[in-house]
């Protein structure tokens, strides 16, 4: 039988059907600098043009020898084309990833505007989109959005934007469900464009901020509602402490699961049971970057897979400047320890 | 006429139910007994002593972030009344913390958390903002020699510019002593880095600072050198 491709493996995982070994990807960037040095670009200029977002993209796929790949890179292209601004530090020294410069300082200063799907980068994503479809048909294509009270995080202040949750609650309702329609809107037409699958990332809304009472009334619904809509497979992801509502994340109905280094891994995998697909949970930074030597990063890696995920997951972005053996020990020691099955999939 | 103890007591109510306008007319009547309490009681075993309250309910996970920053605006508005009336002693040098949110980081909950702190121990704070460049650190630090500076990041994508400003300040200025705040950071990271303290995530400094607003309360009453 011919081996599957890396987006055969990734779908077949999203439907639990049998797979030869654990798929190794991740729905948060995994752009490396290696692969933007043998593009001869830099990271400043990846955000901001179709080819080299694609190109760099792909590149760090086939240099690691990747199931699958995911743009954009950054999180501040929506807020941006919302006439927010972006901060793209072209002449800083080293990797700095866009930011939003001016948030909305009050819930009534807040406007949408209608067309913001065809502002500032927003076309350019479509075009890598478009373009990745076309270069890497066996790769599992994926895309990532903010869930809707990180995306409003975005737009607004932050403090405000809590204190609102408290203070101003009706009326930050409403703005989560206003953001909750852009989320949905957006997932729709990345869907239009053909990806495979989407990452839904709540990172702002882990219990290092927010109450689990909070999570439950003012989150949960509201995720609930995105994944509903979505219909490719979807991921539910959360950063930060998450064990004290994984179960709610879970109730949201997102295909899978995943959280960072945080989370008690085993503990969960208790709460949700063997069924439902986990992934996770490694901390990208301390171990792809910083890690001296790469037995560390096999036994991180094999941590994760004894504990119970699906897929090795980094619980951030993977920083780019990642050490390039421990980016091969990596994925090897997905490859190889990942060949039997992992709790909610088979193995052919 | 009231006690200090009531006084006090209505101070640290007013901080930890969050209710800034209490806080106000409770800070006002602080300044309306000169001869019951001083102003600076009024911070320390008040306001200060309310925000400690609010740590332990953070740290007991009654009160998160949101609830914290609503009593950091309550403790600012009794602060607000209070610290004018606060007697300068000309004789001593300040002390003085340069703080801010490292370039590429727009977030800034942690960075205000740590400031309140400076805030209430009277500290001359230089306060940079957030999206710093990592030249301006080192400019304000060695433009106003302060004893602290004080740096956070709370995306990964953004703190390893702290690695850069901690050796250009220390290389010119050995005797700084430097704190790192920010979710992404862990000790071992800030250890590395070559600094001097750290606070792991918003959810860290709310109990580092808070426990540091404790250790600056005793150090004020004697109880530690």
């Amino acid at each position: 039988m011919a081996a599957l491709t890396g987006k055969e493996r990734v779908m077949k995982m999203f439907q639990k059907e049998p797979i030869d070994r654990m798929p190794c990807f991740s729905g948060q960037g995994t752009v490396t600098v290696q692969a933007i040095e043998k593009m001869g670009t830099q990271f400043s200029k990846i955000h901001n043009d179709a080819e080299l977002m694609a190109g760099a993209a792909l590149t760090s796929a086939r240099l690691w020898d990747l199931d699958g790949l995911v743009i954009p890179f950054d999180m501040a292209a929506v807020a941006e084309a919302m006439g927010r601004g972006v901060s793209l530090y072209d002449a800083a020294e080293g990797i700095i990833y866009p930011t939003v410069p001016n948030k909305w300082r009050d819930l009534d200063e807040i406007s949408v505007p209608e067309d913001f799907m065809s502002k500032g980068r927003m076309p350019i994503i479509d075009d890598a989109f478009k373009i990745l479809k076309k270069d890497a048909p066996d790769l599992a294509i994926g895309a990532w959005v903010l869930g809707p009270f990180t995306f409003g995080g975005q737009i607004m202040e932050l403090d405000i934007l809590l204190k609102g949750l408290k203070k101003k609650k009706e009326q930050t309702e409403a703005f989560l469900s206003q953001m909750t329609k852009v989320t949905i809107d957006l997932c729709k037409h990345y869907e239009s464009l053909g990806v495979d699958f989407i990452c839904v990332r709540e990172m702002g809304s882990g219990t290092d901020l927010l109450s689990p009472r909070m999570w439950k009334t003012l989150i949960g619904p509201n995720l609930k509602l995105v994944f509903d809509a979505i219909s490719v497979p979807s991921i539910n992801h959360i950063c930060g402490s998450t064990d004290m509502i994984i179960e709610m994340m879970h109730e949201c109905g997102a295909d899978a699961l995943s959280v960072d280094q945080k989370n008690n891994l085993v503990e969960t995998r208790e709460k949700v049971g063997n069924d439902v697909l986990l992934l996770g949970n490694f901390d990208p930074y301390g171990t792809l970057t910083t890690m001296e030597d790469t037995a560390e990063v096999a036994d991180v890696i094999k941590k994760c897979i004894d504990d119970g995920v699906d897929s090795v997951w980094p619980g951030c972005d993977i920083w780019p400047d990642v050490k390039k053996e421990n980016m091969e020990t990596y994925v090897q020691t997905v490859k190889e320890y990942g060949a039997k099955a992992s709790p909610a999939v088979k193995r052919i | 006429m009231a006690t200090k103890e009531e006084l006090l007591e209505e101070l640290i109510e007013a901080v930890v139910e969050y209710e800034e306008e209490d806080c106000v007319e409770a800070a006002q009547k602080v300044l309306d007994n000169p001869d019951v309490i001083t102003p600076m009681e009024g911070v320390l075993d008040g306001l200060a002593a309310g925000m400690e309250k609010v740590g332990v309910l953070f740290d007991t996970h009654e009160y998160f972030v949101p609830e914290v920053l609503m009593c950091a605006d309550a403790l600012y508005a009794g602060l607000d009344i209070l610290r004018p009336h606060i007697e300068k002693d000309d004789s001593a040098s300040k002390a003085s913390v340069v703080l801010g949110s490292v370039q590429g980081d727009v977030h800034d909950i942690g960075k205000n958390l740590v400031k309140m702190m400076f805030d209430i121990a009277g500290w001359d704070v230089y306060d940079l903002g957030r999206d710093v460049p990592l030249e301006d650190f080192v400019e304000k630090q060695l433009d106003t020699g302060s004893d602290v500076l004080a740096m956070s990041a709370m995306m990964t994508t953004t703190m390893l510019g702290m690695k850069k400003v901690i050796a250009m300040v220390k290389e010119k200025n050995p005797d700084c002593l430097i704190m790192l705040g920010g979710a992404p950071l862990t000790r071992d990271v800030a250890n590395l880095f070559g600094a001097d303290g750290y606070a792991e995530s918003a959810g860290n400094a709310v109990s580092e600072g808070i426990k540091m607003i404790g250790n600056l309360r005793k150090y004020e009453k004697g109880e530690i050198a």
